[in-house]
Order: structure tokens, then sequence, then C-alpha cells
């Protein structure tokens, strides 16, 4: 099996006050390298749900993860972090840039706590990548939407993961910064075969991606 | 680069902690100058305390190294002899030992005259200065008069007065004693032994080089002379001045405990910018969890945010705690150069110490809360 990231009869129960959400039931779902898959569904579908538990933020009440093959579902939080760390690049809809810290320094966030002294080399090639390649010192607050995204971009890369896994990455963005963003990581996963999963509403993704799953109620269709 | 952003980059935890503090300098100053007040507080107490104590000290001078051999008179002891005398300086290894024979006479110049003690010494030098002429080391001739007789008398030295009849020439005026004394010499006359009726001695004093060392001869004399009977009463002035060293004591805990209150309520102020830091950094926090920072990361960027509040309040504290000493001691001592003693120096490690422990004792609640944060919560909109 050349499945990177997979998901077995995954359900997901929420108890809130005595009443149970289902956010996923019954949930089978893999992707592979190089793959760009668009998860689409109306709001309250579990979209953001199926996210969390491909990146191993949330675990699933049932079922089983596979990533690269093994067995993640119970591993400890040190094991989570680590693998996270490892495998997989986030990027938030709301960019969740550390204002504190430069754009060189946000890149280099996932290496900071570790030895890793190519790092810095790394992020500078990347923010030349996405084209900030003049803003390496400028903060968050000194940037636009689309150069904040492409920042957040550079910082789910640096640890060259696997899977990059985005949730509404154009949701803040202009038409046309969108179509930039997605011209990006369509390079990314053809030039690094990466394999992306995108939550989203925008409908142009679908130029982009191989296949598009279908989430409603927590299910896919 | 310079050494510390080199020294920043080595050390993740204190780089991402400079940078969340110089977020909010306000916020950030504020709890830092709690850990100030806090430290200045204890380090200041403390220091006080020993300007209290050096001053004592100066005032009673070096009582605490004189001690005093009376006959036991509930032994039917009525006065020292030459046998005890003899048995005294072999047990006082260094220090004089100075026999007295008293008595009480009429004493009188020109025609004023007054009944007062007379003391005959043979050594009067080691243990009383002059303020007016000469005190030699053997009184072999010649009256030295005590301050109050000499006013009284209106005597200066070089003055003839009769003492008992016999005629002496006045060698010198006693400084007047202030304060405690074994043998107070401001109402009496001193006169060599010879001239005192009597054969034995009414006390014998010792004068020994520190206090210690008079604590030293009181036990081997007591070991000596009253091996078969209490033949003597020893009396040690250090006894009253280590009560007072023990009261200073008292005093300092006691000032150093008021000045910990201070910091107390300073921790309390670093637990809460901490706390409000991290509730504000919640997303942020969650951010870096997801991206592979373990918890404990977390903890050591926190608490070394409050370790760094706690370094910078407790070094400008000891600076200013320094100024405060110097100030206090050359006001009280007029010896600015009085704080810089060692014990000083401890009472200043000593509020650091606490700044600092306090800042990361309060920095350990917000820490632990932020790490166990669930990264899937804290990123949740
Ligand atoms: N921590 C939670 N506690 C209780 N219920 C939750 C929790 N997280 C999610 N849910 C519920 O699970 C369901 C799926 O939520 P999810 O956030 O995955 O939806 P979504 O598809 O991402 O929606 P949207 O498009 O609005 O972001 C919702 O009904 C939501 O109320
Ligand atoms: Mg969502």
């Amino acid at each position: 099996m050349s499945h990177i990231i997979e998901l077995q009869n995954v359900w997901k129960r929420y108890e809130t006050g005595g009443e149970v959400v289902e956010a996923l039931k019954d949930v089978d779902f893999h992707t592979d390298p190089g793959e760009f898959v668009s998860v689409m569904g109306p709001s309250g579908s579990g979209k953001s749900t199926m996210l969390n538990v491909l990146g191993l933020l949330d675990t699933p009440t049932e079922g089983t993860v596979l990533l690269d093959d093994r067995d993640v579902t119970d591993l400890s939080d040190r094991e989570m972090t680590a693998r996270r760390k490892e495998f997989i690049g986030f990027i938030f809809q709301s960019f969740h840039l550390i204002p504190t810290l430069s754009a060189l320094e946000n890149v280099e966030v996932p290496t900071l706590f570790g030895d890793d002294p190519a790092a810095r080399e790394r992020a500078t090639t990347l923010l030349e990548r996405v084209g900030l390649g003049d803003r390496l010192d400028h903060r968050p607050d000194q940037l636009s939407g689309g150069q904040k995204q492409r920042v957040a971009i550079a910082r789910a890369l640096i640890n060259e993961p696997r899977i990059l896994l985005a949730d509404e990455p154009t949701g803040n963005l202009d038409q046309e910064t969108g179509r930039s963003v997605l011209d990006l990581f369509d390079e990314i996963r053809r030039e690094d075969d990466v394999a992306i999963v995108a939550v989203t509403h925008d409908p142009q993704l679908s130029d982009y991606t191989d296949r598009t799953v279908e989430l409603v109620d927590g299910r896919i269709q | 680069m310079n050494p510390l952003e080199e020294l920043l980059r080595r050390v993740p935890a204190l780089l991402m902690a400079r940078r969340n503090l110089s977020r909010n300098r306000i916020r950030s100053g504020l709890a830092i100058l709690g850990i100030i007040i806090g430290v200045l507080a204890i380090a200041s107490l403390g220091m006080f305390g020993t300007t209290l104590r050096t001053g004592a000290d100066q005032q009673l001078g070096d009582i605490g190294n004189e001690i005093s051999i009376s006959p036991n008179l509930q032994e039917g002891v009525e006065e020292l002899t030459d046998r005890d005398v003899d048995e005294i300086r072999r047990a006082v290894s260094d220090g004089s030992v100075v026999p007295i024979r008293s008595d009480s006479v009429l004493v009188s110049r020109g025609d004023q005259q007054t009944v007062t003690t007379i003391y005959g010494m043979e050594n009067p030098g080691a243990i009383y200065e002059a303020s007016d002429g000469r005190v030699p080391d053997r009184l072999r001739q010649g009256a030295l008069v005590g301050s109050g007789t000499a006013e009284l008398l209106d005597i200066e030295p070089g003055n003839t007065i009769a003492v008992d009849g016999r005629t002496y020439r006045v060698s010198a005026v006693l400084a007047e004693q202030q304060g405690i004394s074994l043998v107070n010499p401001n109402s009496a006359v001193v006169l060599p032994m010879e001239d005192v009726n009597g054969t034995g001695y009414s006390q014998v004093v010792v004068s020994a080089e520190s206090g210690q060392a008079a604590n030293e001869s009181a036990v081997s004399i007591r070991e000596e002379l009253n091996e078969r009977e209490e033949r003597v009463t020893v009396f040690e002035l250090q006894s009253i001045t280590s009560g007072i060293d023990q009261f200073f004591g008292i005093l300092n805990t006691f000032l150093i405990g008021i000045g910990s209150i201070s910091l107390v309520v300073a921790g309390v102020s670093i637990l809460n910018v901490m706390l409000m830091s991290t509730i504000e950094r919640r997303q942020e926090i969650g951010v870096l969890r997801a991206v592979g920072v373990q918890r404990g990361d977390i903890i050591r960027m926190i608490l070394a945010e409050a370790g760094l509040l706690g370094t910078a309040g407790g070094v400008v504290g000891a600076l200013v705690a320094l100024g405060a000493g110097v100030a206090l001691n050359s006001f009280v001592l007029n010896d600015p150069m009085a704080t810089f003693q060692p014990i000083n120096f401890f009472y200043v490690v000593l509020a650091v110490g606490f700044g600092i422990g306090t800042s990361i004792l309060s920095g350990l609640y917000p820490a632990w809360k932020a790490a166990n944060e669930r990264p899937v919560e804290a990123l949740r909109n």
C-alpha cells in the first residue's frame, strides 16, 4: 500500500450536556503522495473534524488512523507531537502567524525547539520560493493577507512534510491572490510529492484537485 | 551576530520569552517593578538590621572581652588571695589580669572633700584610658582620678590630692566610661595596690583579646578555682552582648519576614500577568503545539518568561538596595563602605534568589495550564 495517510471506519462523537453529536460517521479516507484532494460540504458537516483527525490533532472515538502504514491511533501526546512535526504541515484559514516574530522566524518556528542548524537556510529558500525573498524581516502586521498566507505555507513546508493540511486556505483571500496560492500548492505537490488535503467552499479549487470528497452530516458521499 | 542574539538562538525558549515580554512592555514593566520592590524590601531591611547591629556594637565597645572574678560571699569567701590570682593568671592564656583591692575613704583637694571608692591596681592601663594625662603600665606612685570625682573636686593632672591623709600627685584623669562597665572608675580614685588597706582582693578583672577568648578564660577559671568548692563567681559581660546579638538576629529575621510579604505580593502579580498573557496567546500556543512543539518546550518557554521578569527585577532591586544601603550607612554610621560586608551580600543574594524563585514559582501554574491545553481546542475560532 502506498497511502501516506488513511482513516478506517472513523467515528467522532462529541458529548455536550447529555447530547451526543456525531461529527464523523464511519469515515473511510486515504490519500497518496502527490495527490491533491479537496474536502467539501455544508457547514457543520465535519470537515474540520476530519482534518484534525488526519493531522493527529484529535483522536477518533472509534476507528483507526494509519500514517505511512503505521497505526497512530493510540499514540501518546509526545509521540503524536513528534509525528506531526515529522509528517504534517498545517495551513490555517486565519494564518495564525506569531506577531512578535519576523517572517523568517515564523517560518523557522517548527524547527525552533530542536537542533537544526540548517533551518535558517531552508526557511530563507522557502520564503524566496513563495515570492517573499524581500520580506524576510517583516513582521506579520507589515504583510498583506496573501503574503501572510504564503509565510504560513512556507512554515508548513519547513520540515519537509509528506502531507499538507489546509482548512479554507483561500477563504480570507481575494480571487486572484487565492489563485496564486493554489498555483503554489500545485507546484508543491508536483515537485515535492506532497499529499495535499484542503477543506474549502471555493469552487475554483476543483480546477486544481485530483478529486473531491463530499461530506454531508459526517458521512462521505 | 552579537553574543546576546547568539544565546537567544541557542535557547529558543529564551528567544520566544523575550519577544513575548516586549509585546506588552507596560505590563512586563509593572510585573518587574513588583519584584524590584520585593527584592529591595528584603535586601534593604536585611542591611538595615546589619546597620543597627553595627551601631549597637560600636556603642557597647568591647566589654564583651572582659570578665570579672569575685569572691563567693555565700560560701564565706571574703576576698581573693594571691594564690587565687596566681591560679587565675595560669588559667588565662592570653589577656591581662587586673587584681583590684577596694576601699572607701575620704579624698580632698584644698578645702573640698568627698568620700569615694578607691581602687588599688598594679596595671590599670589594661582596662582604662586617660582623657587627660597618662595612665602608666605599672602604677607605682601617684593617683588616677575618675572623671566624676575630677569634676567634683576640680582636679587636673599635676594637682596634688589627699587620700586618707596621704598626699598624691595626680598623673591622669580617666576617660569617662559610658554604658556598662565591670569596674566603673567614674566616681573613684585609682591608687597603687600597696597603698590600699588589706591583703586580699575584692575583684579580679580579666581583659582578653576577643569575646571568645574571654569566654574560654571564664571556663578554665571556673574549672581551676571552683574545683573543690565554689570559691569564686565569674561574671561575663559576654552573656549580655550575646543576648543583644540574639535580639538583633530575631529583629533581622522579622524585618526580612516583612520584606518577604511584599515579594509574595509581587509573585501574585507575576502569576496574574503570566496567566493573562498565556490566555491571550492561547491560539499561538495552539499553533506551536500543532506544528510539533512539545509540551515541555511550552512549559520551558513560559517559565523562561517568568524567570526573565524575576531576573530583571532581581538585578535592578539588588542595585537599588545597595544604593539604599550606602545612603543609610553613610547617614547612620558615617561609613558608606559598611554596606559592603559579607552578611549584606548574603542578604542581597538571598533577596535576588527569592525574587527569581518567586517569579518562576508563579509561572508554574500558567505554564502547566498552557501546555496542557489541547491544540484543537485552542485553534477553534
Ligand atoms: N469540541 C466540540 N464539542 C462539541 N461539538 C463539536 C465540537 N467540535 C465540533 N463539534 C460539532 O461537530 C460538527 C462538525 O463540526 P466541524 O467543525 O467539523 O464542521 P465543519 O464542517 O468544519 O463546519 P464549517 O464549514 O462551518 O467549518 C458540528 O456539528 C459541531 O457542532
Ligand atoms: Mg470548519
